[in-house]
């Protein structure tokens, strides 16, 4: 048994606060999840010509995912090869050659050095420029319009690590033929919380809807979800699912085919678009996922930081910075065959419920904040936390892959997604990570 | 443009202090009785980008963080009266400063179109202070009733909001 073993208990839904707050753990999960893991880096429809780029993070490595001349993508360190100066400033734009602000290197859009300022005075032309290009990440690899990356050329195909998570993806990103985009820009906000809560709270928490968010769900509740009522006095757990048990991904599902739009004050227009596409839907994925999960409230958790929720439409990436402290990026994505004045409601509803000042959004800071904070102190930190609900409800069900457990509140998934986090945190190497899609690959992987 | 006469600047000047009052106060009662019922409430965060950039025109520009109509705000509203937020209670400090006040006539009589910069400050939990500055363009109109916001378009001035909510209004 490791020291970190000590930390999660899976069979019994037990945490260590210190999770939360340890800087060597913090540390830790850099090097082993995070630099390990394939990376969401971008949606194709944000670098769609030669030279357009986008900036983000692999964790805290800053890095610049560009649109190459022939097509493809390359993602690289946003940091110069010289003396390590930020390469680009822009969150996003297009550029033939990328110049270094500080002595004016010059990088074109395939990282290659091209460009050094008195080459010849200076360097006698000696510098082998064929070894200064942009360092490159290891991997990178396109999912249906969702541009992943990783650090590490000994992580499985991508493929592989979504495993019988993409039959569940595919129910938004392969429901409509054109797939989908994300619209406006991101809305950026830093909270002073460990990156792992919003992770957990998203992954399965369909407890705290109901209370945390009382104010909110009272306000624009239009259509149940999942029979969650306000003040937590009622939810229906037939109607609704937890599934994990996806190498660390999971799902938390309605299964009602419209609920999706239950947070919209009038969801009449939203409704007529599942009206009017649904056959399709079903032609494509099959009558199960077309009656049951497209168009239902959804909540897809792609480990280690990835969250999108088709029907509220949004799509979020979680940076870490720090044991205490996190950038949350929130995007609308819609269905590309969408209207205009649809995609236009799903920003405005995005941004009102989800976005900085987000009717939602604004009742979760506070909560995972304290609970960061109350991992802290020298007493506390020593405590556990608890995802103890719905042990022993785990099932296999013939029409969906997965561990399934029913109902929206349930506590099976976060359970899960510290299993994942604990098996990568002691893994030498990605031959140590076990790989499960199951509930029979789940058990005979366990503790392994 | 063509500045308004010292009456009225004194006037809108009064009006936006009034308002900024009551939005320290959480009167949202009365906040929206200042308001037009076709009120247009607006709010975006920059993006940092290239000034030559050429993809600026086919790159989406606005990251919205308000775009509300009086609907949509009296929502807002409603949620904090249900007595469920549980982010402001106890009841957080909050002050809202106004500076930079000028005033414009427009095309149409008693329209102005009303610049000022917001400094918002808020005093939560033990020694939590957050400090938001947004510039701010309005257009005002005089009602029977007295002068009305009927369109107000802000733009914060991080491009990562700095606060774990926006509980309260620009
Ligand atoms: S650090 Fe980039 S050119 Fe010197
Ligand atoms: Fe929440």
């Amino acid at each position: 048994m490791s020291k970190l073993d000590d930390l999660i208990d899976f069979k019994t839904g037990r945490q260590k606060r210190v999770i939360y707050s340890d800087p060597d753990i913090y540390e830790q999960e850099l090097e082993k999840i995070f630099a390990r893991s394939w990376l969401f880096v971008a949606h194709v429809c944000q670098i769609k010509e030669p030279g357009d780029f986008i900036r983000t993070f692999m964790g805290e490595d800053e890095v610049l995912v560009v649109r190459q001349k022939d097509g493809g993508v390359k993602a690289f360190l946003n940091s110069c090869t010289h003396r390590g100066n930020r390469l680009c400033k822009a969150d996003h734009g297009n550029k033939k050659t990328f110049v270094c602000n500080y002595h004016g290197w010059g990088f074109g859009t395939d990282g290659a050095l091209n460009g050094v300022p008195l080459e010849k005075e200076a360097y006698y032309n000696k510098l082998d420029k064929g070894k200064f290009g942009l360092i490159e990440v290891a991997q990178i690899k396109n999912y249906k319009g969702l541009i992943f990356a990783t650090f590490d050329e000994e992580a499985p195909s991508l493929e592989e690590y979504l495993g019988e998570m993409k039959w569940y993806l595919d129910s938004w990103l392969d429901a409509m033929p054109e797939g989908t985009e994300l619209i406006g820009t991101a809305m950026k906000v830093e909270l002073p919380v460990n990156w792992k809560l919003p992770v957990e709270n998203v992954s399965g928490d369909g407890y705290h809807l109901g209370w945390a968010h009382a104010g909110a769900m009272t306000v624009t509740s239009s259509l149940t979800v999942g029979g969650l009522e306000v003040g937590n006095t009622g939810t229906d757990n037939d109607g609704a699912v937890s599934v994990a048990g996806l190498n660390g991904h999971t799902v938390l599902a309605a299964l009602d085919g419209q609920s999706g739009y239950g947070f919209y004050p009038d969801p009449t227009i939203p409704l007529q678009y599942l009206k009017d596409n649904r056959e399709t839907v079903i032609g494509r994925l099959g009558k199960y996922r077309g009656e049951h999960l497209w168009g239902s409230q959804i909540n897809l958790t792609i480990f280690p930081n990835l969250q999108m929720l088709p029907g509220l439409n949004w799509f979020r990436i979680y940076h870490p910075k720090g044991p205490g402290k996190f950038e949350m990026w929130t995007w609308a994505m819609v269905d590309k065959e969408m209207s205009d004045e649809l995609k236009q409601m799903i920003l405005d509803n995005v941004s009102r419920t989800f976005g900085p000042a987000g009717l939602f959004d604004n009742d979760d800071g506070d909560n995972l904040q304290a609970i960061t904070e109350q991992s802290r102190g020298w007493r506390t930190r020593q405590m556990d936390v608890y995802t103890n609900m719905a042990i022993g409800g785990e099932q296999t069900r013939d029409e969906m892959p997965g561990v399934v457990s029913d109902g929206l509140v349930c506590e099976q998934n976060q359970r899960y997604v510290y299993r994942r986090w604990l098996e990568m945190m002691n893994a030498d190497s990605w031959a140590d990570i076990p790989n499960y899609n199951s509930l029979e690959e789940a058990r005979a992987t366990e503790g392994k | 443009m063509v500045q308004a006469a010292d009456d009225v600047y004194l006037a809108l000047q009064r009006e936006l202090f009034h308002e900024a009052r009551l939005l320290s106060a959480a009167d949202y009662d009365g906040w929206v009785s200042m308001l037009a019922d076709n009120i247009k409430y607006s709010m975006d965060m920059p993006q940092r980008r290239f000034i030559e950039d050429k993809s600026n025109d086919r790159a989406p520009k606005k990251t919205p963080i308000f775009d509300d109509d009086m609907a949509a705000l009296k929502m807002r509203i409603e949620r904090f009266k249900t007595g469920f937020v549980w982010a402001e209670n106890p009841i957080n400090s909050i002050r809202h400063i106004i500076s930079n006040v000028e005033v414009f006539e427009t095309k149409t009589d008693n329209e102005f179109t009303v610049y000022s910069i917001m400094e918002v400050h808020r005093s939560r939990l033990d020694a939590e202070r957050k400090r938001l500055t947004a510039g701010r363009k309005d257009l005002w109109q005089v009602s029977e009733t007295g002068y009305k916001l009927v369109k107000r378009t802000a733009t914060l001035d991080d491009g990562v909001v700095l606060d774990s909510n926006m509980n309260f209004f620009f």
